[in-house]
């Protein structure tokens, strides 16, 4: 239904509401439709006195329809009276209405109210993030700040993600604010991104550098940048840091992957005890491994080749360096077919050590195992994003250590797109013009510093669609 | 007239009634009508008194205002509210929002309400709460029709006053059952037993064993019902767990006189190890013919959270030999998983034992998982399969493979 576009009489209504296919249902429907199209507040009005004068009261639910359609206009006043309607006929209120009022009343000078009541919320239930979000924005707005970061590490106790607008709050309203205390806090929001992989989008990006170069004789200045291959700032010559990890974050990331990833909550769901001691027999007997590759995996590159071939192709490819290669299959690799040939699989047995798991195992954990029992320097081949695994892990500081340990040592080869004329050539060079090998990061892909110099990764989109996508552009900060 | 009872009823739900009685105020509630009357007087007036017939906007705010000083009174004297009568108004509040709440709670729900541990938990339980009711609503409002009905009938077959003849003896109820239960008892000395595997509760939350209960309840009356019943096992099956606490909810005083063997021994010392056969979706190998030699074993599981190679884990931890049934060669499929339910197992698995037919078998598989039935074999179907794509969509043809491939394994291509 459209919304009228003036208040309207008593009897007006009336004849709307009996035109309506189900007259029961037609205030909520015509409040509805009047959010929606964002009709005048008077028309509302009129609405709600037409109910008041049929009915003699007033639902609740009309209630907080009214109250959105005063939130979406900004209508302090309005708000004001509603809440103090409720307040008198209601002992609490519910969330929706809650989180009305505190999105409505904090953008007003009346925002004092709206931390009353996140309190009154409290008592009840956890606030939700944009609950926080209101009320701190409403504080920094007017430069309360102490109490902005009281809020927000409130809401970090409860386990609430801070959304990225609040973070880019604090920037905002700090800028050209002195005083070290502030500058700690802000220091550490950075380091929230830091610890929680999170990467700024691009606003917040210019907000965070706005502020740096804000800050009372702090000399900072920032420069946008793309970082090389190698690690290296363009800018100031700053070798980014490595993407290894440390030793007891190493042997940590190891052991949960033991215990999470391949045990679980029964060994035999991806493995079976025997076969998993077997295979650690011949890990530690052979130890270590350059680079572990998943045979299945990387058989299926090209579809339109013998998987075997694929195979061959990237096991001699690798083995160019005289790396140490070990491959994983499954048995059924061994029983000569039409896409396993017995002669090419001899062969490459001469190259590299082979691995084959039963049939029903799961050969991607491993994969993991191995790689991370050889050391810090081995790298593993596959296409595989490896999300499921990630998702065995319980923690979610394991978690984002298994990704930059992933990122640091995943090799992923795709067949490029000029590859479909192969010539007879040399295999390796045929080999090379036929895949794009994507290199495993040598430098970490997160905000860092050296306290004199900032470096923070930054999206160019506002919403990334790929959350394995890592940003390549950088704002660089430095103190001159 | 209307407006003041509406008040008044209002008034009393929200409780002060008591209050007030209290504190002498009943003089001011009773009659209210008074009040309320004379307000939308004034209201009327302030219509009236305006000729240009302007709209007093704010007129809805003198109504809800006026009449209830008293309640807001009332409100701020009361005194702190226990948890549970907190959350039990907080719940009221949403179902005055308008949120699927149940109307009616009890103190238990109340407080499993309050364990759940997030907030998308607990409006999920609220919803179930919801429906639930819903259905229980609707089931008592189509069974008061029915007695209606009924007794309408009655009363016309009064008028006629007709008793019919025959020959035949009426079969009540409880002499059919009589008969099942001979039947049932009789597999139970002779017939070919069928393991229910009891030891999933750990993998379970508590509504996952509850539905996992009532679709045993369900394979057990089809079995008892069917000519040639099983004698059903429930293996590893301990007292006082959540399975037993479940089964006593639903069989009650009948739970001790079930023809079925409840032991807490597993299968495998009960039976043979080579006569065992695993039923599990995730078995690489596919069931052929049903056989009569076999204890086929059926993990009572319902996993509604997707943990996939538990029953095939159980198994090899066993060593016993698994199979899954052959959906893919039979069935079209279309979405859904390949894990049926246990009472479609049960249909599923008489019908073999009966029959051996397995088209006839295969359709208790709800409708919605599959297409259609593979009636010709796979290879003929792909190669007409591709002429249509071929005359339909041309050169798209190799996607059309491709996804046709994905569909379909290759070891059933190659059949």
């Amino acid at each position: 239904v459209q919304p009228p576009e003036k208040p309207l009489q008593a009897e007006e209504w009336n004849r709307l509401k009996e035109g309506f296919r189900s007259p029961e249902i037609f205030h909520e429907v015509m409040f509805n439709s009047m959010v929606r199209y964002n009709s005048p507040i008077d028309v509302a009005k009129s609405l709600l006195t037409h109910v008041a004068q049929s009915n003699g009261d007033i639902a609740y639910n009309l209630l907080v329809k009214y109250l959105a359609l005063c939130v979406q206009q900004g209508q302090t006043s309005e708000i004001r009276d509603v809440y103090d309607i409720m307040k008198m006929r209601f002992r609490i209120l519910e969330s929706g209405a809650y989180n009305l009022l505190i999105k409505g009343l904090s953008n007003s000078d009346q925002w004092r109210i709206a931390l009353t009541l996140l309190e009154e919320v409290k008592k009840n239930m956890i606030p939700s993030r944009t609950n926080y979000e209101s009320c701190i924005k409403a504080a920094g707005r007017h430069q309360e700040m102490t109490l902005a970061f009281e809020l927000y590490h409130e809401m970090l106790t409860k386990d609430l993600v801070p959304t990225l607008d609040i973070l880019q709050a604090f920037f905002d309203f700090s800028r050209g604010m002195k005083g070290a205390e502030l500058q700690k806090e802000l220091f550490g929001i950075l380091l929230y991104l830091r610890e929680n992989q999170i990467y700024p989008h691009k606003t917040f990006m210019r907000s965070i550098k706005l502020w740096f170069e804000s800050i009372p004789g702090g000399n900072w200045r920032g420069h946008l940048t793309n970082i090389k291959d190698s690690g290296k700032c363009p800018v100031c010559n700053h070798q980014l840091e490595d993407s290894d990890l440390t030793e007891e974050e190493y042997s940590d990331l190891r052991e949960k992957i033991i215990r999470d990833v391949i045990h679980g909550t029964d060994t035999f769901r991806k493995t079976s005890p025997q076969e998993f001691e077997a295979f650690q027999t011949f890990v530690e007997n052979r130890l270590p491994f350059d680079i572990v590759i998943d045979g299945l995996n990387v058989s299926h590159i090209k579809p339109r080749k013998m998987q075997c071939e694929n195979l061959f192709d990237a096991v001699n490819f690798l083995a160019k360096g005289n790396a140490r290669l070990l491959v994983l299959g499954r048995k059924h690799m061994l029983t000569n077919s039409s896409n396993w040939k017995r002669g090419i699989m001899k062969e490459m047995q001469n190259k590299a050590d082979f691995f084959f798991a039963e049939n029903i195992s799961e050969d991607d954990a491993f994969l993991l195992y191995a790689t991370l029992q050889s050391g810090k320097h081995c790298k593993f081949v596959t296409r595989d994003f490896l999300r499921d695994h990630k998702a065995c892990l319980t923690d979610s500081l394991t978690r984002h250590l298994f990704r930059k340990w992933q990122r640091g040592h995943q090799i992923v080869f795709s067949p490029s797109a000029e590859g479909k004329h192969i010539t007879f050539l040399v295999i390796e060079k045929m080999f090379l013009s036929v895949f794009i090998q994507q290199p495993a990061f040598r430098y970490d892909c997160v905000v860092q510093t050296t306290g004199d110099t900032w470096h923070i990764p930054y999206k160019d989109i506002f919403e990334e669609k790929y959350s394995y996508k890592i940003p390549k552009k950088w704002l660089c900060i430095q103190q001159k | 007239m209307q407006s003041a009872n509406v008040l008044l009823k209002k008034i009393i739900r929200s409780s002060v009634l008591p209050f007030a009685a209290q504190h002498g105020m009943k003089k001011d509630l009773f009659p209210p009508l008074s009040r309320t009357l004379s307000l939308s007087l004034c209201l009327k007036q302030d219509n009236s008194c305006s000729p240009s017939e302007k709209l007093d906007l704010d007129a809805w705010k003198k109504v809800m205002k006026s009449g209830l000083q008293e309640v807001s009174e009332t409100v701020s004297e009361c005194k702190e509210l226990s948890t549970l009568a907190a959350a039990r108004e907080l719940l009221e509040m949403w179902r005055l929002a308008g949120r699927s709440v149940p109307e009616n709670i009890s103190e238990e729900q109340l407080k499993t309400f309050m364990e759940c541990p997030s907030k998308s938990a607990k409006k999920k339980y609220l919803k179930y709460l919801h429906l639930k009711e819903l259905y229980k609503k609707n089931d008592k409002r189509k069974m008061d029709e029915k007695r209606e009905s009924r007794l309408a009938a009655q009363e016309q077959g009064l008028e006629t006053g007709k008793t019919k003849n025959t020959s035949f003896v009426c079969l009540w109820a409880n002499s059919m059952d009589r008969a099942y239960n001979w039947r049932v008892a009789q597999s139970m000395v002779f017939g070919q037993p069928l393991v229910f595997d009891m030891s999933y509760e750990k993998d379970m939350s508590v509504r996952e064993v509850a539905n996992t209960v009532r679709q045993i309840v369900l394979s057990e009356g089809s079995n008892r019902r069917s000519a040639d019943p099983f004698h059903i096992h429930f293996c590893n099956f301990k007292e006082d767990s959540l399975y037993h606490k479940e089964f006593i909810k639903y069989y009650r005083d009948a739970w001790g006189r079930l023809l079925i063997t409840a032991t807490d021994q597993c299968y495998t010392q009960l039976f043979p190890k080579d006569k065992l056969i695993y039923l599990t979706a995730d078995s690489p190998k596919v069931m052929k013919t049903f056989n009569h030699d076999k204890i086929y074993i059926i993990g009572s599981m319902v996993d509604k959270s997707i943990k996939t190679g538990v029953s095939l884990a159980q198994a090899k931890r066993l060593g016993l030999e698994t199979a899954a049934l052959p959906l893919e060669k039979y069935l079209l499929w279309n979405s859904g998983a390949k894990n049926l339910t246990l009472d479609q197992m049960m249909h599923i698995l008489l019908t073999l034992k009966d029959t051996g037919d397995w088209k006839k078998a295969l359709e208790f598989v709800p409708k919605r998982k599959y297409c259609g039935f593979v009636s010709k074999p796979m290879h003929e179907l792909k190669k007409s399969l591709n002429l249509i794509n071929t005359l339909k969509l041309g050169k798209r043809q190799e996607e059309v493979k491709k996804q046709f491939a994905k569909n379909y394994s290759k070891k059933l291509r190659q059949k």
